[in-house]
C-alpha cells in the first residue's frame, strides 16, 4: 500500500468519524454546554423573559443567595434532605441487599416488591402518601389512634401527649414536614441502591467466602469486613454519588405536597424547587440562574469526587 | 429456614411499608367517598350502588321536561312527575363506586390524551436518543481519527450535567424560540443522551474489530456497519438504555411541569394527574387515585412481566 | 503435621450422588493427589475435609480426631484455592497475613487505628509480621509484599496463595487445583517447586488435581476417582503399572493405554483376533479386554524368532506418525479391531515406519493388563490351562 491511499483512507475514516459524531457534537453543545454559559451569564445580570433589556447587577444575586434568609432555608431544606436520604437509602439498600442474598427462598419476591416504587411515577406516588399522611382520614393517623388508651399509650410518651392533643398534621406541621419528604426519598430511593448492591453481591467471588473461613474467620462481621464490604467498594461509591445527585434533584414529592410556598415556613424549599420558583414562576431568572450555578457545582463536585475515589482504589 | 425467619420478618415488614402506598392508590381507587371518608371497606370496598349527584344536578327536570313527559305520567300533577323524573334521573345514575372512579378518570380529564402524549414524547425521546448516540458511540469506539480524545472527553464532561439542573437556561432559550408548549419543548433536551453515548461505547468497546473488519471487507459503508452490525449486536445494552430512558421520561414531572403551562392538550399523564388534585375536591378522591392507577400501572405490569430485564437494565445502566 | 482419615464420606447434591463412601488414611507427611475427570467428587471431597460443606454421612478425622460439628475455621487447615481467592483490597503482606491476624488477635486487636494500641497487640503484630516475611522469603515473594493482587501476574498471585497457606502451622495443606489457572511453562515449573516444598516441609498435602501428569510427577500416592468413588489408591508406579480397575488404566497415562476386544475360548484361553494367545484365565468371564500400553507394543523385528510364545503378533498399516523428537507416536490400523493402536517408539526406527506400509507388532502377553467385562482387572493369568479348569467347567 502507498503512502498516498493510507492517507486517504485514514482522511475517509476521519471525515465519516465526523459526520457520525456531528449530530451527537452539536446537540451537546446546544442542549448541555451553552445553557451552562447561559446560566453562568444570567446570573449577573437582572433578566427578565418579557423586560426589553436588562442589566448587569455583578454578584448582587450571589450576595442574596448567601445572605437572604429565605436562601439559607434554601440550603437547609437541601442539606437535611441529602444528609438524611443518601446515608438512609444507601444503608437501608445495602441491609436489603445483604439479608435478601443470605436467603434461600422468596428472594425474587422482596427484590420484585422493593424495586416497585423505583418504576412507578413518583407525584402519583406522593399523592397516595399524601392520603396515608391526611390528619384525619388518614391510614397513619387512624392507626396511631387505636394505640391510645391501650398500653402502648402509657410506654411512649409522644403518642400519649397527641392522643390528648389530637393527631400530628403530618404535612403541615413545621417540625414533620421536611422529615416526612426525606421519608418519602429514602422510600422511593432505597430499592435502587439495593438493586445495585444485590449486583455488586454476585460480583463477590464465592471462594473468598471460603478463603475467609479457612483463613479463621468465624463472625459474620468479621466476613463482611474481610470480603463483602471491600468487595462493594465500587458500588458503594458509585450508589453514594448517584444518591446524592438524585437527593440534589428532589422536586416531585415536594410540588405534591405543596404546590405553594414549599411547605409549612419554607421548611421544604429544596434548591429545585427554588430554581423553579424563581425562575419560571416568578421570572426572576437572573436569580434563578444563580441557584442554578451552585447546583451545578455542588453536582460535579460530587461526581468528580466519585471519579476521583474510583481511581484511586483500582484493584482487579 | 428458622434460622431466617427474623430475616423474613423484618422483609416482610419492609415490604409492607414499601407497598402500603400502592395499596392506598389502588383500595381509594375502588372506594365511593363515603367509604374513603370514614375508611371502611377493606381494600375493595363495599362496592354498594352510589349516586353521582352532579349527573343528577345535570337531568335536574325544567318545567318543559316535566310538559313533555305528561303523557307518559297520565293524569298525575307536575309535582309528582318532577319528582318521577328525578327518580328515573337517579336510577340512571346509580353505578358501582368502581365504575364511577374510573369513568370519572377518564371523563373529568382527557386523561387519554395525556397517556398518549406520554407514549408520544416517551417514544420520540427515545428514538432521537438511539439514532444520535449509536453512530457516536461507534465512532468513538471503533473508528480512529483526531479530535476523538477531544470528543470523548467531552462526553464525559458532559455526564456531569444533569439535564434538571440546566432547565431553567433551555427553557429561557426555548421561550426566546417560541417553542415552549409544544412537543418539540417536551422532547428537544432530552434527545441527547451523554450517558446513552458513554453506555453503548462501553458497549462497543467489547465488540471485536474482527467483525467491524469482516464487514468493511463485504463492502458495508461505514453508516451501513452502525445500523447493520452495530445494531443488531447491541440489542441487550438498548434494551438496558430502553428501559432506563423510558422509565426517567414516563415518570418526569419536573421538566414537562416547566415548559407545558396551560395548554392541557400537551399534559404528560404526571401533569395531568396534578391538575387533577389541584381541582378536586374531597369526592375526586376516588377518580383522582383511579387516574394515579392508570398511570402507575403500564410501567408497573411491564416491570412484573419483564422483572429480570428491568433489573438488569436498571444495574447495567448503574454500572459505568 | 497430622494424619487424617476419611471414612465412608457420602454426599449428594439432590439427586446426584457425588460421593458414594469414600474411604482414604492419609498418613502424616504423605502428598496424596485426589485425580480424576471433572466431576468425579474430589473437589467436593477436599472442601468436605476443609469443612466448607457437610457430608451426608461419614466421618473426617484429623490427627485422630473427629471432626463432625467441627467448623472450617477451626479445623487448622490450610487450603489454596483454584481462584486463589486473594483478599484484592489487601496488599500481598496483608494477605498473607489474615490467617494469623485472625487467629493470634483478637477482635479489639483487629480494630483499625485503635487495634494497635490495645495491650499485647505490639507484641503480637511484630510476631506476625516476622512470620509473614519468612513465609514470603521461602516462596521469593518478598519483593511483592507491598503490591496489590491485582498488579501481580498469575504465578505471582498463586504463591502469595500458598505463602498464606505456610504461614501458619497448619495440620494438613490442602490444594484444590492450584496449578490450573497457569500457563503450561510456569505449571511445570510450579510442580516441581510444590513438589519440594512438601520435600521441605513434610507435611500432609492433599492435592487436587485434574490432570493425571501432576498427580503421578508430585505424589506419594495418588486417589484415582471417578463417578464418586475412590477406584484406586496407591503409589504412581503401582496405579501406572498394576491398575485395578479399567477406568484407571485409561484415565492413568499419556497417550492413553490401547484396549483390544479379545474372547475367552476352553480351557479359559485368551483368544485376540481369534488368534490363541498363550493366556489362560483361572476362571470363567463372559468376557475380556486387553490392555496395552503404547510402550508394550513394539515393531516385531525382522530377525524374531517365528514362535516365541511369550509374544503375541498383530500386523496393520500405518496411519498416522506423530513426531515428539524425543519420541514417535505411530498410529496403526489393525483390520478386525475398532480403534487404532497408539505405539510408542524410538526416533531411530522412523525409518522402518512408512505412512500406508504394513508394519508387523507384537506384544509381550505377560505384561498385557487383562480386563474382564465390566472392566475389573484379571490377575492371576496362567501360560497353560489350569488343571482345576477342567473340573469347573
Amino acid at each position: 500500500m502507498t503512502r498516498s491511499r493510507m492517507n486517504t483512507t485514514a482522511r475517509q475514516q476521519r471525515n465519516t468519524a465526523w459526520a457520525l459524531t456531528a449530530p451527537a457534537l452539536i446537540l451537546m453543545c446546544v442542549i448541555l454546554l451553552i445553557p451552562v454559559v447561559i446560566a453562568t451569564y444570567l446570573s449577573f445580570t437582572n433578566y427578565a423573559l418579557g423586560n426589553p433589556g436588562y442589566d448587569m447587577v455583578g454578584t448582587q444575586n450571589y450576595e442574596k443567595l448567601l445572605t437572604r434568609s429565605s436562601y439559607a432555608r434554601m440550603f437547609t431544606a437541601t442539606f437535611t434532605y441529602v444528609v438524611v436520604v443518601v446515608p438512609l437509602s444507601v444503608g437501608l439498600g445495602l441491609g436489603a441487599a445483604l439479608l435478601i442474598n443470605s436467603l434461600t427462598h422468596l428472594r425474587d419476591v422482596y427484590k420484585t416488591i422493593y424495586f416497585l416504587p423505583v418504576m412507578a411515577t413518583l407525584i402519583a406516588m406522593a399523592i397516595a402518601w399524601e392520603f396515608m399522611l391526611h390528619p384525619t382520614i388518614g391510614v397513619i393517623n387512624r392507626t396511631l389512634e387505636t394505640g391510645c388508651g391501650t398500653l402502648i399509650e402509657s410506654l411512649w410518651p409522644w403518642l400519649a401527649y397527641h392522643c390528648q392533643n389530637g393527631m400530628p398534621l403530618w404535612l403541615g406541621d413545621k417540625r414533620y414536614a421536611i422529615w416526612v419528604i426525606c421519608f418519602v426519598g429514602i422510600w422511593q430511593g432505597f430499592g435502587f441502591n439495593m438493586v445495585l448492591y444485590l449486583a455488586g453481591l454476585t460480583s463477590v467471588h464465592r471462594e473468598l467466602y471460603h478463603a475467609a473461613e479457612i483463613d479463621g474467620v468465624r463472625s459474620g462481621w468479621e466476613r463482611f469486613r474481610l470480603v463483602t464490604w471491600p468487595a462493594l467498594g465500587p458500588t458503594t461509591v458509585f450508589v453514594i454519588t448517584i444518591s446524592c445527585i438524585r437527593a440534589f434533584q428532589v422536586f416531585d414529592t415536594i410540588e405534591a405536597f405543596y404546590p405553594i410556598g414549599a411547605g409549612p415556613g419554607k421548611s421544604a424549599y429544596v434548591m429545585m424547587f427554588a430554581i423553579y420558583e424563581k425562575g419560571v414562576k416568578q421570572n426572576l431568572v437572573g436569580m434563578g440562574a444563580a441557584i442554578t450555578v451552585l447546583f451545578l457545582l455542588f453536582v460535579m463536585m460530587i461526581t468528580l469526587a466519585q471519579r476521583w475515589f474510583v481511581e484511586r482504589r483500582v484493584h482487579y | 429456614m428458622t434460622r431466617d425467619l427474623w430475616k423474613h420478618l423484618l422483609l416482610i415488614l419492609g415490604a409492607l411499608v414499601v407497598i402500603a402506598p400502592f395499596y392506598t392508590m389502588v383500595s381509594y381507587s375502588f372506594k365511593s367517598p363515603g367509604e374513603i371518608d370514614r375508611g371502611e371497606g377493606g381494600f375493595f370496598g363495599s362496592q354498594q350502588m352510589m349516586i353521582d349527584s352532579h349527573c343528577v344536578t345535570l337531568r335536574d327536570p325544567n318545567r318543559a321536561d316535566i310538559a313533555q313527559a305528561a303523557d307518559r305520567f297520565p293524569g298525575q300533577d307536575a309535582n309528582s312527575i318532577r319528582l318521577a323524573l328525578r327518580a328515573e334521573a337517579e336510577a340512571d345514575c346509580a353505578m358501582r363506586p368502581i365504575v364511577f372512579n374510573y369513568t370519572q378518570a377518564f371523563t373529568q380529564a382527557p386523561l387519554l390524551r395525556y397517556l398518549m402524549n406520554g407514549v408520544i414524547v416517551t417514544a420520540s425521546i427515545f428514538l432521537i436518543q438511539i439514532i444520535v448516540a449509536l453512530p457516536a458511540a461507534y465512532a468513538l469506539a471503533k473508528l480512529k481519527f483526531w479530535g476523538r480524545d477531544f470528543v470523548f472527553s467531552l462526553v464525559l464532561f458532559c455526564l456531569l450535567i444533569p439535564v434538571h439542573a440546566i432547565a431553567l437556561p433551555l427553557y429561557i432559550m426555548l421561550a426566546k424560540t417560541g417553542l415552549t408548549n409544544s412537543y418539540a419543548a417536551l422532547v428537544i433536551p432530552w434527545t441527547i443522551s451523554v450517558f446513552g453515548i458513554f453506555l453503548m461505547r462501553q458497549f462497543f468497546m467489547t465488540v471485536p474489530d474482527d467483525l467491524v473488519d469482516a464487514a468493511r471487507m463485504d463492502g458495508l459503508s461505514e453508516f451501513a456497519i452502525v445500523w447493520r452490525v452495530m445494531l443488531p449486536t447491541a440489542v441487550p445494552a438498548l434494551m438496558a438504555f430502553a428501559i432506563f430512558s423510558i422509565v426517567a421520561h414516563w415518570n418526569d414531572y419536573f421538566w414537562p411541569r416547566v415548559v407545558v403551562t396551560g395548554n392541557r392538550d400537551l399534559f404528560t399523564p404526571p401533569l395531568g394527574l396534578r391538575e387533577f388534585k389541584g381541582g378536586g375536591d374531597g369526592s375526586m378522591f376516588g377518580p383522582m387515585m383511579a387516574s394515579a392507577t392508570i398511570i402507575v400501572t403500564p410501567l408497573i405490569v411491564a416491570f412484573l412481566i419483564a422483572q429480570r430485564r428491568f433489573i438488569d437494565g436498571i444495574t447495567l445502566s448503574g454500572m459505568k | 503435621m497430622a494424619n487424617l482419615h476419611i471414612d465412608q464420606i457420602a454426599k449428594s447434591f439432590g439427586q446426584t450422588q457425588v460421593l458414594r463412601g469414600v474411604s482414604l488414611h492419609i498418613e502424616d507427611g504423605e502428598f496424596i493427589s485426589l485425580v480424576g475427570p471433572s466431576g468425579c467428587g474430589k473437589s467436593t471431597l477436599l472442601r468436605i475435609i476443609a469443612g466448607l460443606e457437610s457430608q451426608d454421612s461419614g466421618d473426617i478425622q484429623i490427627n485422630n480426631t473427629s471432626m463432625a460439628g467441627t467448623r472450617a475455621a477451626d479445623r487448622n487447615l490450610s487450603m489454596v484455592f483454584q481462584s486463589y481467592a486473594l483478599y484484592p483490597h489487601l496488599s500481598v503482606g496483608e494477605n498473607i497475613a489474615v490467617p494469623l491476624r485472625m487467629r493470634q488477635l483478637n477482635t479489639l486487636q483487629r480494630l483499625p487505628l485503635i487495634g494497635p494500641l490495645m495491650p499485647g497487640a505490639r507484641a503480637a503484630r511484630t510476631a506476625i509480621q516476622q512470620a509473614v516475611t519468612q513465609a514470603a522469603t521461602t516462596l521469593e515473594i518478598d519483593a511483592l509484599l507491598n503490591r496489590k493482587p491485582g498488579q501481580l501476574s498469575g504465578g505471582q498471585r498463586q504463591r502469595v496463595a500458598l505463602g498464606r497457606a505456610l504461614v501458619r502451622d497448619p495440620a494438613a495443606f490442602l490444594l484444590d487445583e492450584p496449578l490450573s489457572n497457569l500457563d503450561a511453562k510456569l505449571r511445570v515449573q510450579t510442580r516441581t517447586e510444590i513438589a519440594e516444598l512438601h520435600r521441605r516441609l513434610g507435611a500432609t498435602f492433599v492435592y487436587v488435581t485434574h490432570d493425571q501428569v501432576e498427580a503421578m510427577t508430585m505424589s506419594s500416592r495418588i486417589a484415582v476417582m471417578m463417578s464418586g468413588e475412590i477406584l484406586q489408591c496407591g503409589a504412581p508406579d503401582v496405579v501406572y503399572d498394576d491398575p485395578d480397575d479399567i477406568r484407571v488404566a485409561e484415565f492413568i497415562g499419556s497417550p492413553k493405554i490401547n484396549i483390544l476386544p479379545a474372547t475367552l475360548q476352553a480351557q479359559g484361553q485368551i483368544h485376540l483376533l481369534d488368534t490363541p494367545l498363550q493366556l489362560f484365565t483361572r476362571k470363567p468371564h463372559d468376557s475380556v479386554q486387553i490392555g496395552l500400553r503404547p510402550e508394550m507394543i513394539e515393531l516385531a523385528p525382522a530377525e524374531a524368532p517365528a514362535h516365541d510364545t511369550r509374544y503375541a503378533q498383530l500386523t496393520g498399516t500405518l496411519a498416522h506418525l506423530e513426531n515428539l523428537g524425543s519420541e514417535l507416536y505411530a498410529q496403526i490400523e489393525v483390520p478386525g479391531l475398532p480403534r487404532r493402536l497408539i505405539l510408542r517408539a524410538a526416533p531411530r526406527q522412523r525409518s522402518a515406519l512408512h505412512m500406508g506400509a504394513p508394519v508387523a507388532l507384537r506384544f509381550d502377553t505377560t505384561q498385557a493388563l487383562i480386563f474382564d467385562g465390566v472392566g475389573k482387572r484379571v490377575r492371576h493369568l496362567l501360560h497353560a490351562p489350569d488343571a482345576s479348569w477342567r473340573q469347573a467347567s
